[in-house]
């Protein structure tokens, strides 16, 4: 079904574009920027799983392990080496990679949820790893990271805005990945091996080698919003650097916008994002467990409703709105 | 040195008792309904959680609340599998694994919520006391939990050889379209399965709770503990599990004697990993049968 001519598609992005690059400059409440900022922090993550999780439907719970790699290079490299956190995201980008070739040398041998549960054991033992690593990384207590002022350089800014834009071009670059991907022949095989890799397999897919590269480009990103998270936050420990819940919402915000689609990841995160701020406000203070009882229910819901995610819903609406504007100028 | 090493192996294979509990019930699942339960866990927890409140409320001793967290967990099983597991049976992987994935958070961040992370535990007049053998002590309320587990297991493995329903049962894991064909009704002999099952993550929480305090997150150490152990022991099949169950906790004890105290969860994880690279198929060789 053909939604919109690219010219109108054109259109809405540009129209969106120029919302979201306007966005810091009307909104200056920074408890606002800081749920914006969350957004497009976890929509980038969720891109970065989607286009293992989501396409090739390998479904990982340890993306933790790369988003910590992430953080630590960059870390280290700026407190012991006074290198910059962009050069430092870059190199933490190529550690996660290299990391993730012995990790998916291990799991993909594995099917489904044994597949899962062997990502979630990797992530774990990279954080226990961490924990033990005293001189190196500051084990449990972790560490600051210094205060510089205003210096950009070094990844610091006295504008929340500053930070916006940073994550708001990963999470553009995310999506321009995946929309390059979706749209080579590397798309359409990560999909005939979602849809069932021994079949793809049998007409010539070379599905370890798919599976490898594409898992070298998700956790290339995921370390990407590691070093940022980090450096935004002015602080790593093991347990912010690898935390298992890093692994939860990114395939989480997927699963309930839609898995392997383009925009699936932005639109879960917007609605599990901003449930969590509303029930915040309501609330007040946050209760342990309300948030996650919360993103558990929307996810069961989605699960035994719309296993394709809440995304049909959007194109559904968005069809239907094109349709009858064009009925109406034809007429 | 050899007292240390004996202790260790004594401890571990008694708390493995209580491991085999959860894991003969993540197998049992997987074997006939295909489905891997994330949620195994939290079910010990909620086992723990029961007894520990008609300890409180009624000063009812967790043995003899083992007759009321087994029989009320095995009806959340039956209902568990007739109004959720069921509706995603034949889809693909993702709404299979999410599902109790789900489910799982759900339940931790739901108790998280009602009781707060506090550790409860609970003081029975059996708690503290041991039997000595030359050196080595055995914990009473652990060597009960141990007891109770092996029976209950062998009561299962004589229940799925003996009775109608458990043949039925081992003939829908080997085969579920014949078994249909024979007129077994799968959804009948799926909701026994998971409530089997969770009848035994509720066993598990009753018997741990003497000498093991509750608290939401509780039930991630025993299902991960089951997912090696099942893994190891071949998915699916009852006696690998079992004897793997007791492998790990004389693993885990030994890695907490030798390496360190807060080593036992790296040796689970370390093994998984070693598991899952040299002998995915298990150790019996991937012949799954209940």
């Amino acid at each position: 079904m053909k939604v919109g001519s690219p010219a109108r598609k054109g259109l809405w992005l540009g129209i969106a574009a120029i919302i979201l690059i306007a966005l810091p400059l009307l909104v200056k409440s920074s408890f606002t920027i800081d749920i914006f900022i969350r957004i497009l922090l976890f929509s980038f993550i969720g891109v970065a799983w989607n286009l293992m999780g989501g396409y090739a439907k390998q479904l990982s719970l340890g993306h933790a392990a790369f988003f910590g790699l992430g953080a630590y290079t960059s870390t280290i490299l700026q407190i012991k080496f006074g290198i910059s956190p962009w050069i430092g995201m870059a190199a933490g980008g190529v550690v996660a990679m290299l990391a993730s070739l012995p990790i998916g040398a291990l799991c993909f041998r594995l099917r489904g949820p044994y597949f899962a549960i062997a990502t979630i054991a990797t992530a774990q033992v990279l954080m226990l790893i961490f924990l033990k690593l005293r001189d190196f990384a500051w084990g449990a207590e972790g560490t600051t990271i210094p205060n510089l002022g205003n210096a950009p350089l070094m990844m610091q800014f006295e504008a929340k805005a500053a930070y916006y834009y940073i994550v708001l071009g990963l999470a553009v670059l995310g999506l321009a990945i995946t929309w390059k991907v979706e749209r080579s022949w590397m798309g359409y095989y990560l999909v005939a091996i979602g849809e069932d890799e021994v079949a793809a397999e049998a007409v010539g897919v070379n599905a370890p080698r798919i599976k490898r590269d594409i898992y070298l480009i998700s956790s290339f990103l995921t370390a990407l919003a590691g070093t940022f998270y980090v450096q935004y936050i002015y602080f790593i420990d093991p347990n912010t650097a690898f935390n298992f819940n890093i692994s939860l919402e990114a395939a989480l915000v997927s699963i309930v916008g839609g898995i392997g689609t383009l925009w699936g990841p932005v639109i879960g995160t917007v609605l599990l994002e901003s449930s969590a701020a509303l029930l915040q406000s309501w609330l007040g203070s946050v209760r342990g467990g309300i948030q996650l009882t919360v993103y558990s229910l929307i996810l069961m819901a989605v699960i035994l409703w719309r296993p394709t995610g809440l995304i049909g819903i959007f194109t559904h609406w968005y069809e239907r709105i094109v349709h009858r504007r064009d009925l109406a100028r034809a007429a | 040195m050899l007292a240390t090493v004996a202790q260790a192996v004594v401890n571990g294979l008694l708390i493995g008792g209580v491991y085999a509990l959860v894991s003969i019930g993540v197998t049992l699942i997987f074997g006939v309904v295909k489905i891997v339960n994330f949620a195994q866990g939290e079910f010990v927890m909620i086992g723990m959680y029961i007894t520990f409140f008609l300890f409180m409320q009624f000063g009812i001793d967790p043995l003899v609340s083992l007759l009321v967290s087994m029989p009320a967990l095995f009806i959340v099983g039956v209902l568990l599998q007739h109004f959720l597991i069921r509706r995603v049976l034949g889809q693909n992987d993702m709404p299979q694994i999410f599902l109790t994935f789900a489910l799982s958070l759900l339940l931790l961040n739901l108790s998280l919520l009602l009781f707060t992370a506090n550790y409860r535990s609970v003081h029975t007049w059996y708690s503290d006391e041991a039997l000595h053998f030359g050196e080595v002590y055995i914990p009473v309320a652990k060597l009960i939990a141990f007891v109770v587990a092996m029976t209950l297991s062998g009561a299962l493995w004589a229940f799925l050889h003996t009775t109608d329903l458990g043949k039925a049962m081992r003939a829908a894991a080997q085969n579920r379209e014949v078994a249909m064909l024979m007129g077994i009704n799968p959804n009948r002999v799926f909701c026994v399965a998971v409530g089997v099952a969770l009848a035994l993550a509720g066993a598990a929480g009753s018997l741990l709770m003497p000498f093991y305090s509750a608290y939401p997150m509780v039930g991630q150490v025993f299902v991960l503990m089951a997912f090696v152990a099942v893994v190891l022991g071949t998915l699916g099949n009852v006696l690998g599990a079992l004897v793997a169950s007791l492998m790990m906790g004389m693993a885990e004890s030994l890695g907490i004697q030798f390496v360190g105290a807060d080593s036992g969860l790296i040796v689970v994880f370390v093994m998984l990993l070693l598991t899952l690279a040299f002998r995915p198929n298990g150790l019996a060789g991937g012949r799954a049968r209940l």
